[in-house]
């Protein structure tokens, strides 16, 4: 029986008190306590800034790498031996700006890993500056006057790059988070969990408050989740209403399950033994 | 002109079937059991512009493609005036002095006294079999093995594999082939050359190939890259015999995703590599430094082409060097290699994959467009599987530690998947366990232990550095030092001089970093050390005379091709004389 102590680290988490990140530290461990997986069989990789942190406080294989560069990491270790649990960790920084075209990649290419990202809205760990998640008007220190960039849309854009399994969470919403996020390790292939995880220092529009007065479940309105265009639909949605949980998910064929040396663990394979008939072709 | 050797060279538009002809009758020559040395002078653009490429066979062992130039098959107007033009010297390629043989549809061009015009009916020819214009060239190419007087059958052999066995295709060529040795023989007669058929065959092989090769046999699971001229002939190859060998290759989005799969498929326990050229490698550093401060095993292919920026897309230069010893910030434990040769590439390959897993972390395997894309012979390799992997940790160890501080600086790994044994291995820096000391407080003591403790690998290698190779430096009065692909050329240049009674020795840097204390013994007494680099600024110099206070003379080459060992033998003596 694994349960949620198992992933209890030795070092404390040190975010401000009150961080939406503390949501997900308790969020992740249950959901794979739930699904029996254990800590050794899990690799949590992260990139860089306070939610890639989380590598630090889960007791599993962590791997904390650089900014923007969790998923390439992350799908690697996932070919390499496929008995892992993968799961990649981190903010909108790290994974919208200098991650996005692993991100864009990632999703069309639908290796069987597990994407969840603590989107507070900010730059946390540079100390508040405006980030690709940022809302327009949003004052920041780099941003004095009022943010004049457009959002990303992260859902819109895993949806339209062929994202097998996506979905979006908060922060002040365990409970539903737990659920998402069990279904997301299980779901075989790329699964992209956005996070409402605000962030109490630097951002002071996009609030614990401000999310629990707009956010709804997606199946309490009957969304139908095999429906892309529905979900498109859904992911566009932003202003007094905004929904959260799943609002895409199919069953097409993973990156690896298409690789034909994949069919075998990297890990598991003997190593090849060259013979003469190999060098026939320089002949 | 050594009568045990000849120089071909084709000259023609890309597209016009320079290389595939290359290729052909460099392979006749390995067959037969001469040596060879191609030499592939292109361009970046798919049909056009001007290339040719050249063939060096002899009896003997050639190193270089060499100077002079006997046969050249013209495909086209430019490339007759091209290369019988004296003036015209194309970074050191000789112009014709010899047979010239085109199609006689070309009209009218510049002639000049000492070269034999031999103008066949190429196209014309080839007509009576297909109407491929390409089919030209094998008319041309059996001419000149008819001048030769090699023996056909090998010939015909070739053309077989080359375009698909017994074929239609194939016979039709075989047989343009045959009307076009009868006919030169005929119209013009045999060469004064004696070159015979051996009993031995060699394999003709490019750099880019017996690196992967290499890898493979020192278990290579994946490849990560993504396309760049002239590292692509390491994925060409890999991707091709994916099945054959269970190698994953994978192209992907940018060469910073290529690195971070590299780094994680090694972190998960296999062996990966990843490679480039300087342009793509630049964008991999940042992931360089992660490796090294979480010692992850990393081998990185880098094949240089002539820089800075896209440069010279089809041109090779030894531009790299310190990039890469400078690649990413701080200072972390690296190995360089360098490979003389094609065979060298093969086995250098693997001592890389060791020594990244020895002593996890960066190991860069070096070469640059000339090795990774021409061809010359090997005549065999040994196929023992050469994998040294150091013991993993099982999962029983008490109080394992990730980083744990030993005498050698490396620390045991436990992979993900082993029980009991869960640890973070992180960017930050970190203690011995692998928790990070840099977010609440930064332990000053922690930090310098942990970086002498990483160094301290550096250390431990550089004890176990092999000696650096040399050649004729026994009774040397003078030492010219190399590095990488210029081996064959300088070697030769050193013996052109060594016959005029110049007592000149050769120092072969193959593993330029960290830098071989022994080259300062090497030069001791000598009367003059000259460096010769295929760059600007003599990069090697610069990092030998950094690391170890050991400097010369210099001679360089920025040009975007080659040494020739001629030229170069005037340059050296130059030095001497000087």
């Amino acid at each position: 029986m694994v349960t949620m102590n198992d992933f209890k680290g030795s070092v404390k988490a040190d975010w401000c008190p009150g961080c939406g990140n503390y949501a997900q530290l308790t969020a992740i461990p249950m959901a794979l306590a739930q699904l029996g997986i254990k800590p050794e069989n899990t690799v949590i990789v992260s990139g860089i800034g306070c939610s890639s942190n989380m590598p630090e406080y889960v007791k599993a294989y962590g791997f904390h790498g650089i900014h923007g560069r969790s998923l390439p990491v992350a799908s690697a270790i996932k070919w390499s031996n496929p008995e892992l649990t993968v799961i990649a960790y981190g903010g909108d920084g790290d994974g919208y700006n200098e991650g996005t075209q692993h991100f864009y990649h990632s999703a069309r290419r639908n290796p069987d890993i597990t994407y969840i990202v603590s989107d507070n809205q900010i730059f946390g760990l540079t100390t508040g500056q405006a980030s690709p998640t940022s809302m327009l008007g949003m004052k920041t220190k780099t941003t004095p006057d009022g943010n004049i960039e457009p959002p990303i849309n992260p859902l819109s854009m895993a949806l339209s790059a062929g994202a097998t399994f996506v979905a979006r969470e908060f922060s002040g919403d365990v409970k539903h988070m737990v659920e998402t996020i069990r279904r997301a390790i299980s779901h075989k292939g790329f699964a992209i969990v956005d996070v409402f995880s605000p962030c109490v220092t630097y951002n002071k529009d996009n609030t614990f408050d401000f999310f629990r007065k707009r956010v709804y479940h997606l199946e309490d309105e009957k969304h139908d989740t095999s429906d892309q265009m529905a979900a498109f639909k859904k992911a566009a949605e932003w202003g007094d209403r905004i929904p959260i949980g799943i609002f895409y998910e199919n069953n097409d064929p993973t990156y690896e399950s298409r690789d034909e040396v994949l069919q075998t663990p990297l890990i598991k394979q003997p190593v090849k033994k060259l013979e003469e008939s190999d060098l026939e072709e320089f002949l | 002109m050594d009568q045990n050797e000849v120089i071909i060279r084709v000259g023609g538009a890309a597209g016009d079937g320079v290389q595939s002809a290359g290729l052909i009758i460099g392979k006749v020559f390995s067959r037969n059991g001469l040596h060879v040395q191609t030499y592939n002078y292109y361009q970046s653009i798919i049909r056009g512009g001007q290339s040719w490429y050249q063939i060096r066979a002899s009896h003997n062992r050639v190193k270089s493609q060499g100077d002079g130039l006997d046969i050249l098959i013209a495909l086209n107007k430019d490339a007759i005036e091209r290369h019988t033009n004296p003036k015209i010297n194309e970074g050191g390629a000789s112009p014709l002095d010899g047979i010239a043989v085109y199609d006689t549809a070309l009209g009218d061009f510049t002639k000049y006294e000492k070269i034999k015009y031999c103008g066949l009916p190429l196209g014309e020819i080839a007509q009576k079999y297909s109407r491929n214009t390409l089919l030209k060239n094998t008319v041309a190419i059996g001419a000149v093995f008819g001048y030769l007087s090699l023996d056909f059958e090998t010939l015909a052999g070739v053309i077989r594999d080359q375009f698909g066995g017994k074929g239609e295709i194939a016979e039709l060529n075989v047989k343009a082939a045959k009307e076009g040795y009868d006919t030169f023989v005929t119209k013009y007669g045999k060469s004064s050359k004696a070159l015979n058929p051996e009993e031995k065959r060699f394999y003709l092989i490019s750099g880019g190939e017996t690196a992967g090769m290499g890898a493979v046999r020192a278990g290579l699971k994946a490849y990560f890259g993504y396309p760049m001229t002239p590292a692509s002939s390491i994925i060409h190859y890999l991707a091709a015999h994916s099945r054959k060998f269970d190698v994953f290759v994978k192209i992907t989005e940018d060469e910073i995703s290529a690195i971070n799969m590299a780094i994680g498929a090694n972190y998960a326990g296999i062996r990966a590599m990843t490679g480039s050229s300087g342009g793509g490698f630049a964008l991999m550093t940042e992931a360089v430094g992660m490796a090294a401060e979480m010692e992850i095993p990393l081998v990185v292919y880098e094949a240089q082409r002539a820089g800075p920026s896209t440069g010279l897309p089809t041109k090779t230069e030894q531009g790299d060097l310190l990039q890469i010893i400078g690649a990413s910030q701080g200072d972390f434990p690296k190995a360089v290699f360098s490979p003389r040769n094609v065979e060298e590439v093969y086995y250098m390959a693997g001592e890389a994959l060791n020594l990244a897993e020895k002593y996890q972390m960066p190991v860069f395997l070096m070469v640059d467009l000339y090795l990774a894309e021409h061809y010359e012979t090997v005549e065999k390799f040994d196929f023992t599987p050469d994998i040294v992997r150091p013991p993993f940790a099982k999962g029983d160890e008490k109080d394992y530690r990730r980083y744990a501080y030993t005498e050698t600086g490396v620390s045991m790994r436990a992979l993900p998947g082993t029980p009991n044994l869960m640890h973070n291995e992180d960017s930050d820096e970190h203690d011995e366990k692998g928790d990070v000391v840099s977010d609440a407080v930064t332990d000053p003591e922690i930090r310098r232990k942990i970086m002498e403790k990483r160094m301290k690998k550096l250390e431990t290698y550089i004890k176990e550095l092999p000696p650096t190779p040399s050649y004729l430096m026994e009774d040397a009065e003078y030492a010219v030092v190399q590095w990488g692909s210029t081996q064959g050329a300088v070697e030769e240049a050193v013996d052109i001089l060594r016959s005029k009674g110049l007592k000149v020795g050769v120092i072969e840097v193959n593993r330029p970093f960290p830098v071989n204390q022994d080259i300062r013994d090497l030069v001791r007494g000598k009367k003059k050390v000259i460096f010769v680099e295929n760059n600007y600024t003599g990069q090697l110099r610069r990092l030998i005379s950094s690391e170890i206070g050991v400097t010369g003379d210099i001679i360089t080459k920025y040009d975007g091709e080659s040494f020739y060992p001629g030229a170069l033998a005037t340059q050296i003596e130059e030095k001497i004389r000087k």
